[in-house]
């Protein structure tokens, strides 16, 4: 009796109470309170018509937000958005990793003004997105801007920001820029853990530099890629605010889910918006669940591909 | 035997924190809906008057200018009192607003609450006018200060009878700006009709002057307001529009609807080139140096323009119809209305402040620019130039439209001008076709 009192005395919710188990604890209550909290209020409130305003009575509509996201009145542009989302998903997440990859072989050999290099590829992850919206509106600026003097050096002009076939592409480049920086410090942290006796043992056996490439850097750089590729799919997955600041949040060329979730929940005319809080909520759940099911699976596909190789 | 206790205990614990997360959500999904605040009126005591008075405003440089002048004026009257003043840039606006109205740290702010005509479905009703119904917003009809606005504006912007907000002037924007020594270099008229309109365009465009500078990613909207307040010169003729719309009487794809876009697609053409990638600050560069002879732009900008002393400029309808009758009025709109939100800490000192504003009009106005809403104030002599186009107050089309929540985006204004090329990439019967298509989905 007594024994089992003290056994329930020593356990806590998370285990036998120690110094490691309360710190353990505390970072999940942090969690449940900033993470768990708001992600299950979120699923809970689309299924309401909160409107997040004094006076206004929120009331539980069941599936009705979710029924308007796939009416054939908002789905042609919803499948519109999600298709751009996938678009700059992929491009960002293919090109910010190659480039990055490149960069990081690059700084990663003995080179004069190699740190200063390593900082100047950095320096843009610093910036913020409203800064570097406004370098790259100016850059791209159709009337005086740089890009339109080389445009121009080529008898072509162009709106750049505000050409539709061409404000994806550009919008897709601008956060591959401003994104590179972290993912060459990865590779470059994991390139720096490869032992260089595989590389002198390479050598030896008389392979070329694609060879040592191939077979040595890229095989123990796969924890690397997974990591990358995988920050990479999620957060462009989510981004919105380089395309909001660059293209303005209702330009078709370039809407994207995060975008729909922000002008539906935020940015409505002037005067109030019209749907409520409840449908911006609804494409929240939508989206979580396409990043979830993306995310799983390119995790399933890395790890797999880690060990073959 | 233990790992299976043991993912038992797992499970049971990440049950626990879900419901612990879903009742903490649904307390917090509850927290709206409170009781509405009491009367309010302007204290008669300056030295009673004191703590914070927050004011929240989506930011113009002339009207930030006019509200930073009222703030002194009351100041020096209420010393007690501190102004906390937020111009907010009006694409971060409406959700700072909303946050802050939920917070309960606004006193003053602007709003808009519009009533829905019998035809629109309830679900349409703006947040303002949902506030104003649940009993958020002060009721403002019949204060002091209210007898000095012009009781016309005032009923303008009256919900259900009553005035929730307080008008800071009067905006038009259906018409263009236009350069006045451009025009008389090349003896050229203020046209009367839409055919006289594309002969003057074509004129300067022979000369090598880009016609209209357009600010594609902020302002490019404006030219098709233009063009219904021509083909619907009147407030009733925009009603019935409105009503045949929601009625599917009448199709954004054919007849007078059409002809929005087909000539919004014409407008289009005397843009400068590239403009769609242009913003509202490059539009108004290309005015004031001379290489545009036309901007489509709204009558708020006339402070900066005026301010600029770069450019001796005017302002005429844009004519869409070939009926001139049709073209002689602008619409307008009425400029940042100002409220007290019921959940205010600081009402008394949000009515001062209004009755000082009311008192210190011309103060504002003489750097805001706009048409006044007081009988008798001063205003710029700009607006004395376009009297002739302003004798009889006509609301702009956007005023009069409500968007329509259960149809698709295509049809939100409803005339689709976003997908016309250069802004889009199908000409005029295409983004018709598609407003159209997005409407009847809303049925």
């Amino acid at each position: 009796m007594s024994g089992s009192k003290v056994a329930s005395r020593s356990y806590i919710v998370f285990g036998r109470r120690s110094t490691a188990q309360l710190t353990f604890a505390l970072g999940i209550a942090l969690v449940v309170v900033f993470s768990l909290v708001p992600a299950v209020g979120i699923l809970v409130i689309s299924f309401t018509d909160i409107r997040s305003l004094p006076y206004l009575a929120t009331h539980w509509v069941g599936l009705e937000n979710y029924q308007t996201f796939f009416s054939s009145a908002q789905l042609a542009y919803n499948l519109s958005a999600l298709r751009n989302t996938f678009v700059f998903a992929i491009a960002v997440t293919i090109f910010q990793n190659l480039i990055a990859l490149l960069i990081a072989v690059l700084l990663n050999q003995r080179l004069r003004g190699r740190n200063l290099a390593r900082a100047v590829v950095f320096l843009p992850t610093i910036l913020g997105v409203t800064v570097i919206g406004l370098i790259f509106s100016l850059i791209f600026n159709p009337s005086a801007g740089p890009a339109a003097r080389v445009w121009a050096a080529f008898g072509a002009s162009s709106a750049f920001f505000g050409d539709p076939k061409l404000a994806m592409t550009l919008v897709i480049f601008v956060q591959v820029w401003s994104g590179i920086g972290v993912a060459v410090v990865i590779y470059l942290a994991g390139l720096q853990a490869i032992p260089s006796e595989l590389y002198e043992v390479a050598s030896i056996d008389g392979a070329t530099a694609w060879q040592r490439l191939r077979f040595v850097t890229i095989p123990l750089l796969a924890p690397s890629v997974t990591a990358n590729t995988l920050l990479c799919i999620i957060g462009s997955l989510q981004s919105y605010q380089l395309i909001y600041v660059l293209t303005g949040p209702i330009n078709p060329a370039t809407q994207v889910l995060s975008l729909a979730i922000f002008t539906q929940g935020f940015g409505g005319p002037q005067g109030g918006t019209v749907q409520s809080q409840g449908y911006a909520a609804a494409i929240s759940i939508v989206q979580f669940v396409i990043v979830a099911v993306v995310s799983l699976a390119a995790l399933a596909y890395l790890r797999r591909r880690e060990t073959s190789l | 035997m233990s790992s299976t206790t043991s993912l038992a205990g797992r499970a049971s614990i990440a049950a626990r924190l879900i419901t612990l997360s879903l009742a903490a959500a649904l307390a917090l999904a509850g927290c709206s809906g409170s009781a509405p605040g009491g009367s309010a009126s302007v204290p008669s005591d300056p030295s009673q008057v004191k703590g914070d008075l927050n004011i929240v405003v989506s930011s113009a440089a002339g009207s930030d200018a006019g509200f930073k002048a009222v703030n002194e004026a009351f100041t020096a009257k209420y010393p007690n009192v501190k102004v906390n003043f937020s111009a907010v840039p009006n694409e971060n606006y409406n959700q700072t607003r909303t946050s802050r109205l939920t917070a309960g740290s606004i006193d003053l702010v602007v709003a808009n609450p519009r009533e829905l005509p019998s035809y629109v479905p309830a679900a349409n009703e703006g947040d303002d006018a949902r506030l104003a119904d649940a009993g958020g917003w002060v009721d403002l009809t019949g204060q002091p200060f209210m007898s000095k606005f012009t009781p016309t504006v005032l009923d303008q912007i009256k919900y259900k009878g009553k005035n929730y907000t307080v008008p800071t002037g009067l905006s038009y924007y259906s018409g263009l700006t236009y350069n006045k020594k451009i025009f008389a270099d090349n003896n050229l008229k203020i046209p009367t009709t839409w055919d006289e309109f594309i002969a003057l365009c074509d004129a300067l465009k022979a000369k090598g002057i880009t016609p209209i500078s357009i600010g594609g990613k902020d302002t490019a909207g404006v030219i098709m307001l233009s063009i219904v307040q021509s083909l619907f010169p009147t407030a009733a003729n925009k009603q019935d529009l409105a009503k045949g719309l929601y009625g599917y009487t009448v199709k954004l794809n054919e007849g007078q609807q059409l002809e929005v876009l087909k000539k919004t697609q014409q407008v289009y053409t005397y843009g400068q080139a590239n403009f769609a990638g242009s913003n509202y600050s490059q539009m108004t560069a290309d005015f004031l140096t001379g290489k545009a002879a036309m901007i489509s732009d709204g009558t708020w900008n006339v402070g900066a323009l005026r301010g600029a002393n770069k450019v001796d400029f005017g302002y005429f309808p844009l004519p869409a119809s070939n009926t001139a009758a049709d073209n002689v009025s602008l619409g307008g709109k009425v400029e940042l209305s100002l409220g007290v939100p019921s959940n205010a800490k600081n009402i008394p000192a949000a009515m001062a402040w209004l009755q000082v504003f009311a008192d210190n009009y011309n103060t504002f106005n003489a750097q805001a620019g706009f048409a006044p809403s007081q009988t008798g104030a001063t205003g710029d002599a700009f607006y004395t130039d376009i009297a002739a186009y302003t004798k009889t107050f006509q609301p702009a089309w956007d005023t009069i439209w409500i968007a329509n929540t259960k149809a698709g985006q295509a049809a939100a204004r409803p005339f689709n001008w976003e997908a016309v090329t250069p802004m889009g990439s199908g000409d005029a019967q295409a983004a018709a076709n598609a407003a159209e298509k997005d409407w009847e989905a809303g049925k």
